[in-house]
């Protein structure tokens, strides 16, 4: 599963970050997925708990924001939410458009201790 | 558990993996090593394009490849008969491949004697894409059979890469596979992306790609 790989290498990004500030513990972790990244909220939430299982995030609850995948139509110059427009500019029916959000997976928030 | 803290990040969750990749990255400038990852579906011929191209490229380039699977060594095989460097790397069930396994694929090739070492990622288009394997340039194969409306149902593979081989462009013929509209949707996707078709049983517009590979495995190890 895709979103598996991607959980395994925020572990890792996680763990130096909190490491650096010399926190050992994860307690919750807030993340934001963007619409046009790929990502399944609903996978990533299945495969969390496997995911983290024995390591140092294992009891930490996972909080997901949806970040909106906005556009720019490269044709006309209207923006709009490509994943609700079926990524078909609604102005012109042009497919050649820009990313201007919800390209990403970010991480927003880490409680730790 | 005593002080509990939020820390607000706002960082990629690929931002360990992508500093590492910067990381091996710098250190194959160093060692005058030009990485190429390579990237498809399964069943575009990659090994195939891979085979031809070491049989031209081996005079005038050392060369070592990777092939990354999830399982078995059939590429590796298939590629050692070439006469060059192959190894095997499994990935363990995981659908692609990150810089630190990279580095450790790189480790058990020994590019002390390699000019031009080639990643065979594993086949797929979207694992392989997010994770920065530390390579100095991406390439992808599509296969006509696939069909020219890939880049819009895989946007980020085609935004990521530096150069797609058409391949298979000798069955045209008997695909609705329309070349211009596939050209036109890898420049929405990505406008630097070199789109070169090939054919890599004929070797009909390999001498495009061989050029074209050459050029940048110079420019990385003269600059």
């Amino acid at each position: 599963m895709h979103e598996l790989g991607v959980i395994s290498a925020m572990v890792k990004t996680i763990e130096e970050i909190i490491h650096e500030q010399g926190y050992t513990e994860v307690h919750k972790l807030v993340l934001e997925v963007g619409e046009l990244s790929g990502i399944v909220p609903h996978y990533m939430e299945v495969c969390y708990p496997a995911a983290v299982y024995k390591t140092f995030m294992e009891h930490s609850v996972l909080e997901l924001e949806t970040i909106p995948g906005m556009v720019r139509c490269r044709e006309c110059g209207r923006e709009f939410n490509a994943v609700a427009q079926d990524f078909l500019c609604p102005s012109c029916g042009s497919q050649d458009m820009e990313i201007l959000s919800g390209n990403d997976v970010m991480i927003k928030e880490i409680l730790c201790s | 558990m005593n002080e509990f803290k939020v820390l607000e990040i706002k960082q990629s969750v690929f931002s360990s993996n992508d500093r590492e990749a910067d990381r091996l990255r710098a250190e194959l400038k160093e060692k005058g090593v030009f990485l190429l990852n390579l990237m498809s579906s399964p069943g575009s011929g990659k090994t195939t394009t891979l085979k031809r191209t070491i049989a031209a490229l081996k005079e005038e380039l050392r060369i070592g490849v990777m092939e990354a699977d999830i399982d078995s060594d059939v590429d590796a095989k298939a590629i050692s008969e070439t006469g060059v460097k192959a190894i095997q790397l499994h990935t363990g069930g995981m659908c692609h491949l990150d810089a630190d396994m990279t580095r450790q694929g790189l480790e058990g090739l020994n590019t002390d004697d390699v000019d031009l070492a080639i990643l065979e990622n594993v086949g797929n288009l979207v694992c392989p894409a997010e994770f920065d394997t530390g390579a100095v340039k991406n390439a992808m194969i599509l296969s006509v059979p696939e069909g020219h409306d890939k880049p819009l149902k895989y946007p980020l593979m085609f935004s990521i890469v530096d150069v797609v081989l058409i391949n298979k462009m000798d069955v045209l013929p008997y695909f609705d596979f329309d070349l211009e509209k596939c050209q036109n949707y890898v420049h929405m996707r990505n406008p630097k992306a070199k789109v070169i078709p090939i054919c890599a049983k004929t070797g009909d517009g390999m001498e495009d790609w061989y050029q074209w590979l050459r050029e940048q495995v110079s420019a990385w190890t003269e600059a």
